[in-house]
């Protein structure tokens, strides 16, 4: 996990000599080594101007001189050059995945705005970043909400699955108890805890199988469902704690 | 053969090996176990919780081999007794495991087989159910599992005993050549927080179990967490494993039990589409659903139900009404051929001891064995053919509004004829709470023992008009206070999350006989042999009770002497003897001691040491309240003297206040041996014992005074 709140990084470090780690570390990645020549191509500068940033991050303990000329970056040098790198790539990420920008400017964007943030907040923002990409419907079901279109696009789609959405459309989440029989659904998550929640789990209840609900007993209770392949009896209480997604 | 193998075999030679059966219920274990072990088994409780242990011993190429069933789980995830006693077991590290899966269930079955793996077990796994697999169109390619896995790969047919010989052969294998890393691929993320756990257990933790262990840390399992806090060095891998776990679950954006599962789901996905060479066909469990079409109909299913119920029952206590008839003649035979070993008249205590002590207490409980061979054969069957839960399907949304489960309901069911089979058709519920709770209420339902009774004291005290409400009244009585008690016992005793019900329909089959026989009389001989033991001990004490200490002269005889009794005919004789003896002995002195504590409930001595004697068989109550009233023997000729008798003594508040008594209180000796041998513990038994007696006690006072209050 990357830890943005590492203390490996001088705090002071200005936000150009960050480019140039970056840039250094991309050479030695792509070549084996980095030379003053390289560098002032690649970042477009004099010659000498690299060679003053390079005696400051020299000082800094952050890059080291292997022979004349030839330049690679200490232990500590990498780990914040890797740092920058990945806070770029991954502003430049939700510019173009989430926030759906086209891919230059969200470079762009990156760009700027990568090293005016704090460290806190760039924790912070890994962390959220993460649990996004982790979590696809997320960012889905925000890609399908009305809110995140140009408003003359959202009524065209809506999603129950949305808090908003719902809120718009006045469509409840269901549970797996408010099926009829016959009706089939797909899991999206359990609600149950300890004994139950296991038991839903040992018998394959993951977010999105497919789940059908066959009959109810007498009186609406039990229901009878068949979910991977077995037919199960559980109590309507129990299956209220199924939250599901109804399928047409 | 490596020479390690070899000096294993030797070792084995000397020691046997050690197999585990491990697998879902329903997966055609108990068929496989049997298939293996032939006749050699042996099946007892483990301590203290209600899961059957099952062992058994095989010859596996001249080998010696101890198998262990454990208990049916879908995983190991110590939620449940079964699932905790199936996880300690593989904690013994068994030399192989095997996993049988059913093979048209592979999806969910293979699960298990994950969890074994991180158990760290030498596994063997055991396709079972290969013919309805096949007949569904599914083929797989066996030999490429094996060798994606690493470890042995058969088919069988467990009821017909189709690859038991392949799969023998397999565990030799694997007990040669043990698995020593498994090939699982779990996500590089998952395996590295295991990792990193394991890394930093404490080093006295069993190193086979490293895996396992860090996975129950990762998901936070409270057992192990406790277990390894109290380590050195415990506090720092369980910050660990708080940690990885809350990497993972950031990771992954799914709480940890699920992630767990998608990976594992996710494995067993990836190996079966690599195996599959043709899948089942859609529509292969078509006939399963024809007739659960017709078996859960929402208005055929009760009737269908009830006919089920009734045939079962007919079968058990009409059909079985013959050999009870055999069983009592050939146990009075026995009686009066010991007691011909001696003089006539002889009062020789071992004489009696035998004929009235054990022959006559043995005796009343071996005459239920039909009736339980019976009851057990039609349970077995319809557990067998799958029918089982489709009944608690259909009963569940009743007992459920008493904290009960739907399998409760043909246990309490069965009550009506006895509570011992009762309370051993516990055994179909998995959930250790609903299974308590439904044996200790069991009780409370009027079981056929105590028929006679009724049809002794409801004539005795209540008008012609009124003797049919009070039938249906006692009955009903029962059954309302089993339901409240057990509402009253899950928000006491049992208190606790409820179980879930969730509960497996498992696909109509046809049951082998062999199989059917096997359960019934697998389970009859366990009645047999335990409560047999516990009933023999009360048996004697009983006999103790009401015969000694025998009175040294009678004083009828006196008062005939002195000439101030005359007396008809010996049989009176020898009833006022009878009687004055019984008053003599323990059973009535402490029926006199205990006259003051039961006078508010308007018993006298009488009746008290009639109920002493009741604790050996409900139905003995009325052959000793005609010994007190010095009647004699009572049979069904004698009774209606006895009713005149009692008429005349008791207000039928006291008939009504003994018959609460007699319904809830004091459950006969058989129930108490039962329940302590179901429940793996005397907590249970004496709890069900002084529990109902207290209720009883308490149901009898109000009754009986609120009677006196109304009626002066
Ligand atoms: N068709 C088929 N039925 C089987 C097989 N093995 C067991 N059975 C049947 O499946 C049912 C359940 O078997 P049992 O051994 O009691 O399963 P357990 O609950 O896992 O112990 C019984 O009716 C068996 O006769 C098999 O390989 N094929």
């Amino acid at each position: 996990m990357i830890t943005a709140a590492s203390s490996l990084v001088p705090a002071n470090i200005s936000s150009s000599l960050e480019d140039y780690l970056e840039t250094i570390y991309l050479l030695v990645q792509q070549q084996g080594f980095a030379r003053v020549k390289e560098i002032a191509h690649a970042r477009e500068v004099k010659a000498a101007s690299v060679s003053v940033a390079l005696r400051r991050l020299a000082e800094l303990d952050l890059v080291r001189y292997e022979r004349r000329e030839y330049i690679a970056l200490t232990e500590q040098g990498e780990e914040a050059a890797r740092k920058v790198l990945t806070r770029h790539r991954l502003l430049t990420r939700f510019f173009e995945e989430v926030l759906q920008m086209p891919a230059d400017a969200a470079s762009n964007q990156a760009c700027a705005m990568e090293h005016s943030l704090t460290d806190e907040a760039m924790d912070r923002f890994v962390r959220f970043f993460e649990y996004l990409g982790s979590c696809p419907t997320v960012i889905e079901s925000f890609r399908r909400c009305p809110l995140s279109l140009a408003p003359d696009k959202a009524a065209a789609r809506k999603d129950s699955n949305c808090a908003t959405c719902r809120a718009h459309s006045k469509v409840e989440t269901m549970s797996l108890a408010d099926l009829r029989p016959g009706q089939h659904g797909v899991v999206e998550h359990i609600n149950a805890k300890g004994a139950l929640r296991q038991r839903l789990l040992d018998m394959g209840m993951l977010p999105q199988t497919p789940i059908e609900l066959e009959r109810a007993g007498l009186g609406g209770d039990p229901l009878w469902i068949r979910c991977q392949g077995a037919r199960l009896a559980l109590r309507r209480a129990e299956a209220s704690s199924i939250a599901i997604r109804q399928l047409p | 053969m490596t020479a390690t193998a070899l000096t294993l075999v030797h070792d084995k030679v000397t020691q046997g090996l050690r197999i585990a059966l491990a697998g879902n219920p329903n997966c055609g274990k108990s068929s496989l176990f049997n298939a293996l072990t032939g006749a050699h088994q042996h099946v007892a409780n483990y301590p203290g919780v209600t899961v059957e242990e099952k062992r058994g011993r095989t010859k596996l190429d001249g080998l010696n081999a101890e198998i262990t069933d454990l208990p049916g789980t879908y995983s190991l995830s110590s939620f449940s007794p079964e699932e905790r006693v199936a996880e300690a077991e593989l904690a013994t590290h068994p030399d192989v495991v095997v996993v049988v899966a059913d093979s048209t269930q592979l999806k969910r079955n293979l699960v298990l087989l994950v969890q074994v793996l991180q158990a760290g077990a030498n596994p063997v796994l055991c396709l079972n159910m290969a013919d309805e697999a096949a007949a569904a169109g599914q083929r797989l390619d066996v030999a490429k599992m094996e060798a994606l896995l690493g470890f042995p790969v058969v088919e069988t047919v467990g009821h017909r005993g189709e690859g038991v010989s392949a799969l023998k052969a397999a565990i030799l294998k694997a007990a040669k050549q043990p698995l020593i890393k498994h090939r699982l691929v779990l996500g590089v993320e998952f395996e590295r927080a295991l990792t990193v756990i394991a890394r930093e257990l404490p080093t006295e933790e069993d190193a086979r179990a490293h895996e396992w262990v860090a996975l129950k840390l990762l998901v936070g399992d409270p057992t192990h967490t406790a277990r390894i806090a109290t380590r050195k060095g415990g506090q720092g891998v369980i910050a660990t494993a708080l940690a990885e776990r809350a990497r993972l679950e950031t990771l992954s954006g799914l709480e940890i039990a699920v992630y767990t599962a998608e990976r594992c789901f996710g494995f067993v996905d990836g190996l079966l589409r690599e195996v599959s060479l043709h899948p089942a066909r859609a529509n292969a469990r078509e006939l399963t659903d024809k007739i659960d079409a017709v078996i859960v109909h929402p208005l055929l299913g009760v009737p269908i139900f009830a006919a089920a119920m009734y045939l079962t029952f007919w079968l058990t206590f009409s059909v079985g009404e013959y050999p009870m008839g055999w069983i009592e003649t050939a146990v009075a035979a026995l009686g009066s051929w010991v007691t011909s070993l001696w003089q006539a008249g002889s009062e020789s205590p071992l004489r009696s001891l035998l004929v009235d002590g054990i022959i006559a207490g043995v005796g009343g409980v071996l005459v239920f064995l039909p009736n339980i061979l019976l009851l057990f054969f039609g349970l077995a069957f319809m557990e067998d053919t799958g029918y089982m839960a489709r009944a608690a399907f259909i009963t569940d949304r009743v007992m459920h509004r008493f904290g009960l489960h739907g399998k409760s309901f043909i246990p309490m069911l069965t009550g009506f004829g006895c509570s011992i089979p009762g309370i051993m058709a516990t055994r179909t519920l998995e959930n250790e709470r609903d299974r308590l709770t439904t044996m200790l209420v069991l009780p409370l339902m009027s079981c056929g023992a105590r028929l006679p009774i009724w049809m002794l004291l409801v004539p005795a005290f209540f008008p012609a008009p009124w003797r049919a409400p009070a039938m249906f009244g006692i009955y009903a009585l029962g059954i309302g206070l089993a339901m409240l008690l057990a509402l009253v016992v899950r928000r006491t005793v049992l208190r606790g999350a409820e179980a879930p019900f969730v509960m497996e329909l498992p696909p109509y089959r046809l049951p082998t006989l062999k199989a059917v026989v096997r359960k019934m009389t697998e389970r009859s001989w366990l009645y047999l042999k335990k409560a047999g033991t516990v009933i023999l001990g009360i048996s004697i004490l009983m006999w103790v009770l009401t015969a000694y200490p025998k009175p040294e002269s009678f004083k009828v005889d006196r008062d005939i002497a002195a000439g101030t009794l005359t007396v008809s005919d010996d049989t009176t004789l020898t009833n006022l003897r009878a009687a004055e003896a019984l008053e003599q002995s323990f059973a009535g002195r402490v029926g006199k001691t205990l006259e003051p504590v039961f006078a508010p409930l308007g018993f006298d001595w009488k009746i008290v040491t009639a109920m002493i004697g009741a604790f050996a068989a409900k139905e003995v109550f009325v052959a000793q309240m005609g010994i007190v009233y010095a009647m004699g023997n009572v049979e069904e000729a004698g009774a209606d003297d006895l009713r005149q008798t009692l008429t005349r003594h008791y207000s039928p508040w006291v008939g009504l206040s003994m018959m609460v008594f007699l319904l809830i209180g004091t459950p006969c000796m058989a129930t108490f041996a039962v329940t302590r041998r179901e429940s793996g513990s005397n907590k249970w038994a004496l709890l069900q014992f002084f529990g109902l007696t207290t209720l009883a006690y308490l149901l009898a006072l109000v009754v009986y005074q609120l009677g006196s209050l109304l009626s002066a």
